[in-house]
């Protein structure tokens, strides 16, 4: 039905890539027990290229995940504690005059990093997080003129806090789009819950997570990744979803074009990391609400009414048609 | 379980209120039940057009009503696609049935409808959907019943009111003949007018003869009912209509042309054998009404060799014929080869010599006939008569040889659009069955054209019997009657077996479409399987989702196909859900994997597949996993066929719903 342009990619490759995730994931989880579905998922939006948002009560370990990743991935991770009176500045850089050279020096921030960590994102007033989010779509810092670019594999991992609301700013719509992935952590299971609470587990030791791979291994997966087959009916399918999402009555803005490219983006990985080198419908099932769901804005009512976005989407899968294997 | 309740408590409503409607024209008794089953019969039998009577609509008012109710409850209950077309389809059948029978003998008008119902339900409301169009679909109803149109033998359709006795009425209604004198005498009298094609019309056919007079048959029956004639109507047949308005005529007989089919008249009853309209009361002046009749119209040619039925005893019968008139017709006939010659003959010799006259005495016995052809000049009546004593002459003689004949009184044609018959245009004229050809008019009072027969082949055949006529026989006593014409074939009876064959071929027909439907599914449904089965695991998925369909297990549209394997709970189903995605999402022409693949090595791979053999291995491996697949899709579906009812399970192999699944 559809003939790919790009040269599609091989069983090899894919058992290749499946083995790397699989490492990466093993030692992202000696420091996050029990979560292995959010790490894969963390661990799809870094293929992708995709920053991630991580959202939770405080004590999941967001913080922990996030800075495991980054530990497993290798290569510089820097970490940012977003407070209200951080400056912009703060986040990216500064010029400084060097009284050595008498000249004027751009003197890098904590973005120039391959990982940065923003943790309470939505603590920093506005200015602030629009600082972040410039550097997060352009790749670049720009201070009095001049931009810099970041270090290649750039990936953004911020965690937000969605009860303590005090003293917060809210990350505007525009803003979320920019993360590829809103997920969030969630209490362990007992029995890992117990793990974790014993003494000498090794939970929460980030420090004892083994760096597997370096950023720009990653990189070059994730591009490679890119020309994995995704059928027409499965494309079709995405577009459906976005266009139901469009006509929902709950929904002041549905998904956006660049939010089904992403969905599209993260199905590739996730399909790759299941071993396989095409993508099925239930990839897109399964990565369709962290993708999508942080991208759609519910209309007053709904959210007087106490709708969240998250069911808002899975009622919208539920009505969309599924592309199912048909003789042709 | 409220709508049932519901259901029944408005059929019974439905019949108390039918019964309601027709009691008052209940004949035998006044008890619900045998009124309500009495209505179709009375329906089946009523003359055509039928009446618009309570008793006549209260049949299709219920039948209407029980099919709205099913339909409705049908589409409440949400198995509706097929539901309105199919009760469509059954009132349709049902009305044919009940009211038009022959009428629609090719089923021209139910080909029609159902490619309407094709087009209309099933295409547009698939284009409305934005579906794709199946063409296939809608074809398969109109071709089968196309196909049913055409194989089916129209000639002899299925006519349900001959299951139906009609019921018939004894009038003793008296012969108009001897009043032939009469309305000749009275001569400028407007018995009635006519509008319409000129053809004979007639009054009354008189079939039986007993030797003193002519009388009229003395039972009647609706008209339209399905009756057949004793004697069946010819091979070439015209049909006229024509309007009639009644001035002094009076009596019951009603002015008609051919063999009445239909009649604007309520109380007007009808001899099937002879054709004759008779109405319950006297005939007022200015009653009008609009009859339509079918003659028979044979050619020339046809006449010249057939042949008569010998078993039509009713027109052969002649009890106690004078030895005098049997001679007499033997010898007239004695050179003539074929019955229709000896017609000519009979008729040519009648006009010899004997003189139309309206003061002649009337009747029609034996006597008054030998009185009529061999009467001394002087006596009243000899060699002289109405139109009476010609055609009882004629037919007699004819009987005598073995013709099977039938005196008719009617009116001589007038020219004109509106004509106006007077009582100097009464007359009577004979007629003779021909087998095949139906009853043919004579004129032996003028001898002119009449019938089918042209005064020059009259002629022609004059000439010819003039040319071997001889002498009459020296020793005309001692001859022998006349032997009865043997013809080789006996009409009558291969009529009765054909309507006996004919009643078995309606139940055949009607036992036949079910058969033949269940056919046509059972093949739809094995094409379906051929279709999928060529498209490997995909189609075997598709089966399995019908299977699922069938099983009454339709999984929701958004759930993906290892979704339904799972809870299905089946490991083959798991494992062809797999196979069926693979065939369904991977890329179908599979390249060689990048050459600068990163950590390569992590599966082995053989080091004599290269790229392109691995390409050939996969695609070389295609039919295998089709046929893997198709051996998992055969364990899931026996498992669910299992697990449903048995009622199900019977229809499971012509079940039509997975053919319209998309």
């Amino acid at each position: 039905m559809t003939t790919t342009a790009v040269p599609a990619i091989g069983g090899d490759e894919i058992a290749a890539f499946r083995a790397l995730h699989a490492r990466l994931g093993d030692a992202v989880e000696s420091a996050v027990r029990g979560k292995r579905d959010v790490v894969d998922l963390v661990l799809v939006a870094m293929f992708a290229g995709g920053h991630v948002l991580l959202e939770d009560v405080p004590g999941t370990g967001k913080t922990t995940l996030a800075r495991a990743v980054a530990g497993a991935l290798g290569g510089v991770s820097r970490r940012v504690q977003f407070t209200p009176d951080l400056l912009p500045s703060d986040v990216t850089g500064t010029s400084v005059y060097d009284p050595q050279t008498g000249q004027v020096r751009f003197r890098p921030g904590p973005v120039f990093a391959n990982i940065v960590l923003a943790d309470e994102i939505n603590r920093a007033a506005a200015k602030t997080q629009s600082a972040l989010l410039e550097v997060m779509e352009e790749r670049t810092v720009t201070v009095d003129g001049v931009a810099h670019a970041v270090p290649a594999p750039f990936l953004v991992v911020a965690t937000q806090n969605p009860i303590d609301l005090d003293g917060t700013y809210r990350l505007p719509e525009a803003q979320l789009d920019r993360f590829m992935l809103r997920t969030s952590i969630g209490y362990p299971a007992v029995e890992q819950e117990i793990e974790v609470l014993r003494p000498g587990s090794g939970a929460g030791q980030v420090g004892a997570v083994p760096t597997v791979t370096n950023p720009h291994l990653v990189a070059e997966q994730g591009r490679r990744l890119a020309t994995l087959h995704v059928a027409d009916p499965l494309l079709r399918y995405i577009s459906d979803i976005g266009v139901a999402s469009r006509g929902d009555a709950r929904l002041r803005l549905g998904a956006s074009t660049r939010g089904l490219r992403a969905l599209v983006r993260c199905v590739q990985v996730y399909a790759a990391a299941q071993g396989r080198h095409f993508v099925v419908p239930g990839d897109v099932q399964a990565l369709a609400v962290p993708v999508l769901a942080h991208r759609l804005v519910l209309t007053r009512e709904a959210q007087l009414a106490g709708t969240t976005t998250e069911e808002v989407l899975a009622d919208v899968l539920a009505g969309v048609a599924v592309p199912r294997p048909a003789a042709r | 379980m409220p709508a049932g309740l519901v259901a029944f408590s408005l059929v019974v409503l439905a019949l108390v209120g039918g019964y309601w409607v027709a009691r008052d024209s209940a004949i035998d008794s006044a008890d619900p039940p045998a009124v309500l089953l009495d209505l179709v019969p009375r329906l089946l039998t009523a003359a055509r057009p039928a009446p618009a009577t309570p008793e006549l609509l209260v049949p299709g008012a219920l039948l209407v009503f029980g099919v709205s109710l099913v339909v409705g409850l049908a589409v409440v209950r949400g198995r509706s696609l097929v539901a309105p077309v199919v009760g469509a389809a059954v009132l349709y059948t049902c009305t044919a049935l009940l009211t038009a029978g022959r009428a629609d003998r090719h089923g021209l008008v139910a080909v029609g409808l159902i490619a309407l119902v094709a087009v209309g339900w099933l295409l547009v409301d698939r284009l409305e959907a934005g579906g794709r169009v199946l063409l296939g679909l809608p074809a398969v109803p109109v071709a089968v019943v196309a196909a049913l149109a055409v194989v089916l033998p129209a000639g002899d359709a299925f006519e349900p009111r001959e299951l139906v006795e009609p019921p018939v009425s004894d009038l003793g209604v008296a012969s108009p003949l001897p009043q032939l004198a009469s309305w000749a005498n009275l001569g400028d009298i407007e018995l009635f007018r006519v509008r319409g094609p000129e053809r004979a019309v007639r009054l009354v056919a008189l079939s039986d003869y007993s030797g003193a007079a002519w009388r009229a048959a003395s039972l009647y029956g609706p008209i339209g009912a399905v009756a057949e004639p004793d004697l069946p109507p010819g091979a070439r047949v015209d049909e006229a209509e024509v309007e009639i308005i009644v001035g002094e005529l009076g009596g019951r007989w009603l002015p008609t042309v051919g063999r009445p089919t239909a009649v604007t008249l309520d109380g007007a009853m009808v001899d099937p054998d002879s054709g004759s309209l008779v109405l319950r009361t006297e005939l007022t002046p200015g009653l009008s009404y609009r009859v339509r009749g079918v003659l028979d119209v044979p050619d020339d040619a046809d006449l010249l060799d057939a042949t008569v039925p010998t078993t039509a005893d009713r027109y052969l019968e002649l009890p106690g014929l004078p030895y005098s008139l049997a001679e007499y017709a033997r010898q007239i006939v004695q050179n003539a080869r074929t019955p229709y010659e000896r017609a000519v003959a009979i008729e040519q010799v009648v006009k010899q010599g004997r003189t139309p006259d309206a003061q002649a005495p009337v009747g029609s016995s034996y006597a008054r006939l030998e009185r009529f052809l061999f009467g001394n000049p002087g006596e009243p009546g000899a060699n002289a008569g109405t139109a009476e004593q010609f055609a009882s002459a004629f037919a007699v003689l004819g009987r005598a040889v073995g013709l099977p004949t039938r005196v008719v009184v009617g009116f001589q044609p007038a020219a004109g659009e509106e004509r106006v018959v007077r009582g100097s245009d009464a007359t009577a004229w004979p007629e003779v069955y021909f087998a095949g050809w139906g009853w043919v008019p004579f004129d032996p009072v003028a001898g002119v054209s009449s019938g089918g027969s042209s005064a020059a082949q009259k002629r022609e055949v004059l000439d010819r019997l003039a040319s071997v006529t001889a002498t009459p026989t020296s020793t005309p006593l001692s001859a022998p009657p006349p032997p009865p014409l043997v013809t080789p074939s006996s009409p009558v009876a291969a009529q009765a077996t054909s309507a006996g064959s004919q009643r078995w071929i309606g139940y055949a027909v009607l036992g036949a479409v079910p058969v033949l439907v269940l056919a046509v599914l059972g093949l739809a449904r094995l094409v379906r399987r051929r279709r999928l089965r060529a498209a490997g695991a995909t189609g075997a998925w598709a089966y399995v989702l019908d299977g699922l369909l069938l099983a009454g297990r339709t999984p929701p549209a958004n759930r993906t196909a290892p979704d339904v394997a799972a809870e299905l709970g089946s490991a083959p189903a798991v494992e062809l859900a797999r196979l069926a995605e693979y065939a369904a999402f991977a890329p179908r022409h599979p390249q060689r994997p990048m050459a600068t693949a990163p950590n390569v090595g992590v599966r082995p791979s053989s080091p004599t597949h290269g790229g392109a053999d691995h390409a050939g291995q996969h695609t070389a491996s295609g039919s295998g996993e089709g046929e893997s697949a198709w051996r998992l899709a055969r364990q899931v579906r026996v498992g669910l066929r299992h697990g449903v009812r048995w009622y199900r399970r019977m229809f499971w192999a012509v079940d039509p719903r997975p053919l319209w699944r998309r």
